[in-house]
């Protein structure tokens, strides 16, 4: 989130897109429901009628896999009706960039693809630069070669017409969303878009949430109280182990990992190479040598590139549809899972289990034997005499055994205390991990193979026996000063020579002295006369709630309203204040040098409306997904060009003909993910007890399926029986003039626990985003009929 | 009289996440029971002798066309006038000075009298064994966690609402909550209404409807059934009034026989009528 | 109570028969299942009799004697009309004719009651007032069995009827006492029905009392040659003494 929960209170207008906060965020509603009552406005754009549907003011329905073309009709609403911030746009944004003329867009495709390596030659949308390289602006926006006038051309396609041909939205549904959310253009107001799964599950995921971003833009919503784009996290945890480098293409602090390419091969080059010349990433070497003096101790020294030899290099894709690919290809020996449960929650499940029985071992953590740890048994449908995987489970603590910090969506990290013992032999992750750890080193104690080095290099110093000193990790993640020993105040004060160590950059300042672990915090007064509630808790970057604060203020530095002021320049004393720790260097004036530059962590110091950085183009454009009803309408590139397709049997595709209906997977509120959590709980189980799908009364008719039935849904991977719940909230699609069906399932269930059902996940494809490998569960073909 | 509380459910802002069921499950300690599939997101039909509270899901397309998902956390109302407690034939149910109804579950005798007279069909029987194996009867339904009130706390639902649908506070405090509510949204919600039902004397939960009683499955004018009214309040005290009277019409008819046999002569021994 | 008294002080050596055995043993159960309804009624009806709990183990009891002793008081109307089809037909036809000296019992009845002397009005099987209990007994049974099922069986009806039920059972509780209470006193303390007591256990009863209480039925007996004549002097020592 670029704000956070409670700040959702301010909002004039939120707009709900790709998520049912309702149901998967309810806390989310206890603030959405203040802001209604001073007079804020709920829209819900889903697919279905849902629990969030049920609380907005406004609904508008949309087929599965069309954001883009929705969202991309409000852009072009927003630049037709002159509803956007002006200079917001002109001063915080790249739009008045001049482009090089290298970037075309022609019928789906911009400039520079290959077809061979479904790539693009990124260099061809670069910007037009003066010779000390500053890019070229035109802050008039008059420029045929501006960003905004190519946006503007770009968007212009995406009438109202079309879209609502395209995603089945009922055009006036459609307008009206266009004209409450566009309301919040005005400078006193803002309008919030919250976001999830239903964005980012898609071929076309990560261009989603940048077209979010590029309409938030143009109403100057970014960096004020009720602002910003919202993505409301999933696990308790998720936002903290993506901070952690959950995601496979990161060290901890959103630092990309090293690859094998020549540009990587020494600490230096790879700094060299990754570090910008601006912007606060420009101290990157300073996170990154903290980080290997974090891990590698004394083993890191300036003589042996702080260890960096040491760090893993790999140029293999590691999402985890590859992973399974290559279990799947037999090219794994082994697997640890820790906490997750693939048979019910991976795309394909079906191949994800058979590809379980390639591995030799699989070491399963869990606080149950779930789907996935006993893929192998009978119950499972798998006939265990020809399963050679050995299979472990270690019993792990739950949350309310161990203790330890959790970040929320709101970037606030939130020190737990342990509440009871954990049962039997079950051990908290982190005891797990340190065990495993230091029996390794033991092991590897003697060996001097290339492979004992990083094992032997690691610095594992977190107390003895089988507890770890969590106290110990906190303050490394914070950092300290290598010689004194004391912990540093923040990642201003990290060095790139080896002084500092800090085991995440983004979360130093945490620590920042002995006997202050601000994670504990829980101090509820508002001290600040906003909703920030600065001494909650600890926030990361530096403790502010509000990212890109800055743009609250106008470039003079006076905030755009005073109802929506956070912070602002104070010339007397010369320094930001406010009721947020200003997401700025606090002492630069509006007048110095970058001091109208809010998005500090960019280059530039402005918003992109234009990322020459992502895979598949610098503006969101409309792609069907990878299983489609209907030929796409905006262009004669049916797919986005750059995902990457696995074929054969691991990921069969399905067409129109067989499986001419839309679907979707989804959570409730009362189940939990996999179902390991909530399907072994009993009161949960009886909430919903029975897997189903939602469909629509006329789909029920036209089938001959009446409520309650037992049905059969079958995609190109597989199918499942389920319970017909025949329902209002979801109505047929009209498009290109013809009617297509959408339907819609939880993907909670599988054959454990008290509450017992097919896996929806037998359905979904694998198949991910172009940049993120998160995969399509969101839209794919299937057919239904009466079991 | 003791200040009366009323448990407040605004159904416009819950959006049905349940939590009142499992929290009311939770701390009465009440177990699962899974039910066949309802064709719904509603998990029970009603709420039973161990599900005190219930969430009802009504898809209804409202008068402007559009479709409204209306959520209900739907339990015991607390009748002022409770019919329950009208028709209890041991007295097992009765006020607390807050104004809660509830069941004394040592005295109930599972006669089911409560569960075929309430006006909001809430409070059931749930069948126990005793060690014998033999089966007995007791009436349950939510006590408005009437121990946690007596420690200062408030409903376990109302505890864990997140949305503020429900709240917990003094009677006519909430009902001028509940009519200003209204008002505010008569606009989204025109035939919006607050649900303090009079034909019970009014309630202590009470609700914030967005559409008409009946559309939640309410009934629109409930009251204590007329049956219960005129067994408990009159053929009750006049079968009463009248057994008396008949013992003691009998009675005398009896003294005043033996007397008058007396004067006659003592004729009752010759079988025959007072004839001539 | 009167019973050893009565057959010895009375000229009962000439009995007749009044009543079948089915009416009999169908009328006893009844009573006595009537009595015990009752008994464990109390206690339900009003927390004044609440001490009568322990006595039938409890409220569990007291219920579950009251459903078998429910059984107890339907199934006699079944044993009349099966072992004695003709006396149960003879009944009703009985109870819905009504002559102008019906209505006469009642005048000289009340007198009666209170021991007064009263003129006797001729009556056939049954007479008036026994007629009025019949009707009375049979309004009050059926609202007493119907109501009592959908007590008993309350899934198996409307609610709106097993709400009334309760109503209604509770009417026929009050309704009931005053009648049978009347039956009672009339049948067994009145001094000029005890011959009619002895009868009902029994069977019969002594001629004279039958001729003059229903002397229109035992002339018609008579006729038939089923009875006596009692006018005849061989037959009547008393009054030909
Ligand atoms: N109760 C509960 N809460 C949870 C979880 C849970 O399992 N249970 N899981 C947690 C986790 S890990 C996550 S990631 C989050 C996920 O939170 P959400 O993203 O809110 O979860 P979903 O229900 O998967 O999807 C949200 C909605 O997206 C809609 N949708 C489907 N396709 C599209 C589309 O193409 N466009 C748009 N605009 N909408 C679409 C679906 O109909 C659905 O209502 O929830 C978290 N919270
Ligand atoms: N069709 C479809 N599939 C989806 C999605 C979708 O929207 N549609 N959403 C996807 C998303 S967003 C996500 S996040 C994934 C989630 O997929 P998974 O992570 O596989 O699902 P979970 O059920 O959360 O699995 C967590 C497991 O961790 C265990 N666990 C809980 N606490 C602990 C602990 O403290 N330690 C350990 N070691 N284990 C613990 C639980 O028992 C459970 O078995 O599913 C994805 N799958
Ligand atoms: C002489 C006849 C009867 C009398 C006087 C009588 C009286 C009563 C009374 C007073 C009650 C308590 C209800 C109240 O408080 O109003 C009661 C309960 C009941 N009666 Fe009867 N009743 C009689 C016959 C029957 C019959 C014939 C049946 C069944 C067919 C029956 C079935 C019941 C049942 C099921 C109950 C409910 C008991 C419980 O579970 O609490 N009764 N009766
Ligand atoms: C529910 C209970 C009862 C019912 C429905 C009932 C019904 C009747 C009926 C229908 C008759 C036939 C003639 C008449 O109406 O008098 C009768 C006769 C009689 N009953 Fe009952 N009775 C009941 C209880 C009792 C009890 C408890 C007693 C005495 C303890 C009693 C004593 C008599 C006597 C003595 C007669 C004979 C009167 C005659 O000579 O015809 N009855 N009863
Ligand atoms: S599930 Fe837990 S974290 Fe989420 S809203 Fe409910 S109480 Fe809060
Ligand atoms: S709602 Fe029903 S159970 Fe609750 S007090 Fe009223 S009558 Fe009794
Ligand atoms: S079931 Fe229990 S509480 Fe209900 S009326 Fe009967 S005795 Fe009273
Ligand atoms: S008040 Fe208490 S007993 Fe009643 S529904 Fe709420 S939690 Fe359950
Ligand atoms: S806890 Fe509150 S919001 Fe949730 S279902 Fe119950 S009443 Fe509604
Ligand atoms: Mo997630």
């Amino acid at each position: 989130m670029t704000n956070h929960w409670n700040d959702l209170q301010h909002t004039d207008v939120a707009m709900i897109i790709g998520a049912n906060p309702a149901e998967n965020h309810p806390i989310s509603f206890r603030w959405l429901l203040k802001a209604r009552e001073r007079g804020g406005k709920i829209i819900s754009v889903d697919p279905r009628f849902t629990r969030s549907s049920a609380q907005a003011d406004l609904y508008s329905p949309l087929r599965s896999g069309t954001d883009i073309a929705f969202i991309g009709g409000m852009i072009n609403y927003t630049l037709q009706n002159n509803l956007f911030h002006k200079e917001y746009v002109a001063k915080y944004t790249n739009a008045s960039f001049i482009v090089k003329k290298s970037f075309k867009f022609d019928d789906g495709l911009f400039s520079g693809f290959d077809e061979a390596t479904s790539s693009y030659d990124k260099t061809q949308w670069a910007f037009e630069t003066d010779k000390d390289g500053k890019p070229l602006r035109d802050e008039k926006l008059e420029n045929p070669r501006s960003v905004f006038q190519l946006m503007k051309k770009h968007y212009s396609r995406y009438d109202a017409e079309t879209v609502s041909t395209v995603t089945g939205s009922p055009k006036e549904d459609f307008l009206k969303v266009c004209e409450l959310f566009c309301s919040t253009g005005k400078a006193g107001k803002a309008g919030t878009i919250m976001y999830a799964m239903g964005t980012t599950q898609h071929t076309v995921g990560t261009q989603n949430v940048r077209s979010y971003a590029m309409l938030q833009l143009l109403l100057g919503n970014i960096g004020l109280p009720g602002g910003g784009v919202n993505a409301l996290r999933g696990e308790s945890n998720v936002q903290g182990s993506t901070d952690f480098a959950l995601l496979w293409g990161d060290l901890p602090g959103y630092i990309g990992a090293p690859k094998a390419i020549p540009e990587h091969a020494t600490l230096e080059a790879f700094l060299e190479k990754e570090t910008p010349k601006a912007g606060y990433w420009s101290n990157k070497p300073k996170f990154v040598v903290s980080l290997l003096k974090a891990w590698y101790g004394p083993n890191a020294t300036k003589d042996n590139e702080f260890a960096y030899q040491m760090l893993p290099k790999g140029n293999k894709n590691y999402s985890h549809i590859s992973l399974f690919n290559a279990m799947y290809k037999g090219e794994l020996e082994g697997t640890f899972l820790f906490g997750q449960n693939p048979v019910v929650g991976g795309p394909n499940a079906g191949k994800e289990k058979e590809s379980l029985s390639n591995l030799k071992w699989m070491v399963a953590v869990d606080l149950w034997e779930t789907e996935t740890s006993s893929f192998w048994q009978k119950e499972a449908g798998s006939d265990p005499s020809t399963i050679a995987t050995e299979v472990f489970l270690l019993p792990a603590s739950s949350s309310f055994e161990k203790e330890g910090s959790v970040t929320n969506s709101s970037r606030w990290m939130q020190y737990r205390w342990k509440a009871i013992d954990s049962r039997g032999e079950a051990k908290a992750d982190l005891e797990i991990i340190h065990i495993l750890a230091t029996k390794i080193k033991e092991l590897y104690k003697n060996e001097s193979t290339p492979a004992a080095q990083p094992i032997k290099a690691l610095h594992w110093e977190y107390g003895h026996g089988d507890h770890p000193d969590i106290d110990i990790v906190c303050k490394e993640i914070n950092g300290y000063d290598y010689k004194t020993g004391k912990q540093v105040p923040g990642f201003g004060a990290l060095m790139d020579d080896g002084s500092t160590c800090s085991g995440n950059w983004i979360y130093s300042g945490f620590y920042p002295e002995e006997g202050n672990n601000r994670s504990k915090s829980r101090d509820s007064k508002n001290t600040d006369g906003g909703t920030n509630f600065l001494n909650w808790s600890y926030a990361w970057p530096a403790n502010r709630r509000i990212l890109y604060n800055r743009a609250s203020a106008d470039p003079s530095g006076k905030p755009w309203s005073e109802e929506r002021a956070v912070i602002n320049w104070d010339a007397s004393q010369k320094k930001w204040v406010g009721n947020d720790i200003p997401d700025f260097v606090p002492t630069k004036a509006p007048t110095d040098e970058g001091g109208t530059n809010p998005f500090i962590m960019l280059g530039d110091g402005v918003a992109g409306m234009f990322v020459p950085t992502l895979n598949d183009g610098p503006f969101p454009e409309h792609y069907e997904p990878f299983e489609s009803p209907v030929p796409n309408v905006f262009s004669s590139v049916e797919m986005n060009p750059t995902v990457k397709v696995w074929d054969g049997d691991f990921n069969k595709k399905g067409n129109y003909k067989d499986f001419p209906i839309v679907a979707t997977t989804y959570r409730v509120s009362e189940h939990w993910q996999s179902g390991s959590m909530t399907r072994n709980q009993e009161w949960l189980s009886e909430l919903v007890a029975h897997m189903y799908v939602e469909i629509s009364e006329e789909l029920a008719k036209e089938k001959g399926i009446k409520n309650k039935d037992k049905i059969v849904v079958s995609s190109a991977r597989g199918d499942v029986t389920a319970y017909a719940m025949v329902t209002k909230r979801f109505k047929p699609y009209k498009l290109n003039g013809g009617t297509i069906h959408h339907i819609g399932m939880p993907w909670h269930f599988g054959y454990k626990g008290y509450a017992t059902g097919d896996t929806a996940n037998r359905l979904t494809p694998h198949i991910g985003d172009a940049n993120t490998m998160i995969p399509e569960y969101k839209a794919f073909l299937c057919n239904v009929r009466r079991a | 009289m003791a200040t009366k509380y009323v448990k407040y459910v605004d159904v416009t802002k819950c959006d049905g996440c349940r939590a009142c069921m499992v929290a009311c499950k939770n701390w009465n300690d009440l177990p699962a029971e899974p039910q066949d599939f309802l064709g719904s997101m509603q998990s029970h039909a009603n709420v039973t002798a161990d599900t005190w509270n219930v969430l009802t899901f009504v898809e209804h397309e409202n008068s402007k066309g559009n479709l409204d998902y209306l959520f209900r956390h739907s339990s015991c109302f607390h009748c002022t006038d409770a019919a329950c407690e009208k028709v209890c034939p041991e007295n097992a149910i009765s006020y607390t000075d807050k104004g809660m109804v509830v069941v004394d579950q040592e005295v109930c005798v599972g006669c089911g009298y409560c569960e075929q007279n309430c006006p909001f069909d809430v409070i059931h029987l749930k069948t126990y064994k005793d060690e014998n194996g033999k089966e007995y009867r007791k009436a349950h339904k939510c006590t408005m966690c009437t121990d946690r009130l007596d420690e200062g706390l408030q409903p376990a639902c109302v505890t864990t609402c997140h949305t503020g649908a429900m709240e917990f506070g003094e009677k006519d405090e909430i009902i001028s909550k509940a009519e200003k509510r209204v008002k505010e949204i008569k606009e989204r919600y025109p035939n919006a209404q607050v649900y303090n039902p009079q034909g019970v004397g009014g309630t202590h939960t009470i609700y914030v409807l967005a559409e008409k009683p009946s559309v939640y499955g309410l009934p629109e004018n409930p009251k204590v059934p007329t049956s219960a009214v005129l067994w408990k309040d009159y053929a009750q005290p006049i079968g009463k009034a009248m057994v008396g009277g008949v013992a003691m019409a009998l009675a005398g008819a009896f003294v005043a026989n033996k007397f008058f046999d007396k004067k006659n002569g003592g004729q009752e021994e010759d079988g025959g009528g007072n004839h001539e | 109570m009167g019973v050893a008294t009565m057959s010895k002080t009375h000229n009962s050596q000439l009995q007749v028969k009044r009543f079948s055995k089915a009416f009999v043993w169908a009328h006893a159960i009844n009573g006595i299942a009537f009595i015990g309804l009752y008994i464990t009624a109390l206690p339900m009806y009003t927390e004044f009799f609440d001490w009568l709990y322990p006595l039938m183990g409890g409220p569990e009891g007291a219920r579950l004697a009251h459903r078998v002793l429910a059984v107890a008081f339907i199934l006699p109307t079944f044993i009349f009309l099966i072992f004695d089809p003709k006396g149960f037909m003879n009944w009703m036809k009985e109870l819905v004719t009504w002559k102008k000296r019906d209505l006469q019992f009642f005048s000289e009845f009340v007198k009666e009651l209170f021991g007064f002397k009263s003129k006797h009005v001729k009556q056939t099987f049954f007479n008036a007032g026994e007629k009025i209990n019949s009707l009375l007994q049979i309004v009050c049974a059926i609202l007493l069995i119907a109501s009592g099922f959908t007590m008993w069986f309350p899934d198996a009806f409307p609610t709106a009827l097993v709400q009334w039920g309760y109503f209604l059972h509770n009417v026929g509780f009050g309704l009931g006492f005053a009648v049978v209470l009347g039956h009672i006193y009339l049948s067994v303390i009145h001094k000029n029905s005890r011959p009619g007591f002895t009868g009902v256990i029994t069977g019969k009863v002594p001629a004279e009392w039958a001729k003059d209480h229903y002397t229109e039925w035992y002339e018609e007996e008579v006729k038939k040659g089923n009875f006596p004549d009692l006018d005849d002097p061989k037959n009547n020592k008393k009054k030909g003494a």
